[in-house]
């Protein structure tokens, strides 16, 4: 369809300046501009910006490589044209049906509009930020080596946290354990984890609960245990 | 007593195929875009970003909000853990000379200028096509059909091209 155009794909890559990351935008909207969310005048002011920030255009062309593999494991992302231009390209080839239709959309909006107005205020999670709090943060305190037998995971006190939550997980990332509600600064590991994770690493995280529900995430800690019982 | 929930807790998250699969597209990806220096630590970057991923409230990123929602916050996260580790990079000096430097001037503005002297709708879809986008993906992403897409990146890098050759646009 195109010219081959390599070339010029390497030289504006090679081009671009890095810049202070500071004015760029959220990775989601880039994400939502892919996904045909956005009008026109958005996605250009994106890419313009990734047309002169090298981070940005970075940040794209991974965009295109993930949202490639989400497609071909079939995670609902395609890039076929996005609803809104294929409602606006039905409505030009069948007027008749969209009068007809007319009532049915108006009073579905109407119902819309009052459940928009009635329905109940959203319950938002409270906010977690893991390993990035610009005040306390949690430690470990423990040794990263122990022994099988007697594995303690410790971390320092949060100031004012009525309990702490604690997940271990295996270097891969499955989740083979979690705390919830401790009431101390340690957590001895179960048996059944210090057996599995033997002679291997672990990971873990804390996550110090406050009176008002809000949570300060400690970052991911690895602690590895000797091998035996 | 402490409550503990151990064991299975991890059947509420994503399921690990998919989160193999994300790890291995969000690794690829990485080695292919980010510069030498950035792209050696792929592993440990990718690993704090699925981490950051599981980390988030239950109901966030899990079935019920579709597989592309995971994919979607997937592609955040490890976008927002690449900033972060260059902040921290430049906070201790230790900015790989790679990334410290840019292009020769005349070759950087040149190209740049082109783009920039291009009409919207062909400077949008040449600017994605050369960040790797096909022209499906151009299409989706701006609400045109694949031959709308198709015609203006073509046109817009004819234009492009008379320009470098000293054209005009």
């Amino acid at each position: 369809m195109t010219d081959p155009s390599d070339d010029l794909e390497r030289r504006f890559r090679a081009a671009l300046p890095y810049t202070d990351d500071g004015d760029c935008p959220p990775a989601d909207d880039y994400w939502a501009a892919a996904a045909g969310e956005l009008p026109f005048e958005r996605v250009r002011a994106l890419v313009d910006h990734g047309a002169t920030c090298a981070r940005c255009a970075e940040a794209w062309r991974i965009l295109a490589d993930v949202r490639r593999g989400a497609a071909e494991a079939g995670a609902g992302v395609s890039d076929a044209p996005p609803i809104r231009s294929l409602v606006s390209g039905a409505a030009a080839r069948a007027p008749l049906r969209t009068r007809t239709l007319l009532p049915l959309a108006l009073s579905a909006m109407a119902a819309l509009g009052l459940w928009v107005v009635l329905r109940p205020p959203p319950v938002r999670p409270p906010p977690v930020e893991r390993g990035n709090a610009m005040g306390e943060t949690v430690r470990a305190e423990s040794p990263e080596v122990q022994p099988a037998r007697d594995a303690v995971l410790r971390w320092s006190e949060v100031p004012g946290a009525s309990s702490y939550n604690v997940t271990v997980l295996t270097p891969d990332l499955v989740v083979v354990h979690q705390a919830v509600g401790v009431s101390g600064r340690e957590f001895r590991l179960p048996e059944a984890v210090r057996q599995r994770a033997a002679g291997t690493g672990l990971l873990w995280n804390v996550d110090a609960v406050l009176p008002d529900g809000r949570t300060v995430a400690s970052p991911t800690f690895e602690v590895r245990l000797g091998a035996g019982p | 007593m402490t409550p503990t929930r151990g064991g299975d807790a991890g059947s509420q998250d994503p399921d690990p195929d998919s989160i193999q699969r994300i790890r291995q597209v969000l690794i690829r990806a990485v080695e292919r875009h980010c510069p030498p220096a950035l792209a050696a630590h792929r592993e440990d970057l990718v690993q704090m970003s699925l981490l950051r991923l599981l980390e988030r409230p239950r109901g966030e990123g899990s079935a019920p909000r579709g597989a592309s929602y995971l994919w979607r916050v997937a592609y955040t996260v490890v976008i927002d853990e690449i900033r972060r580790f260059r902040r921290q990079q430049r906070q201790t000096e230790q900015l790989p000379g790679d990334e410290r430097g840019t292009p020769g001037p005349e070759a950087r503005s040149e190209l740049l200028e082109c783009i920039g002297m291009l009409q919207d709708r062909r400077r949008t879809a040449v600017t994605l096509h050369l960040q790797g986008f096909r022209t499906g993906e151009v299409a989706a992403a701006l609400g045109w059909t694949e031959k709308q897409a198709e015609n203006l990146v073509y046109r817009g890098l004819a234009d492009l091209r008379a320009c470098l050759e000293g054209g005009n646009t």
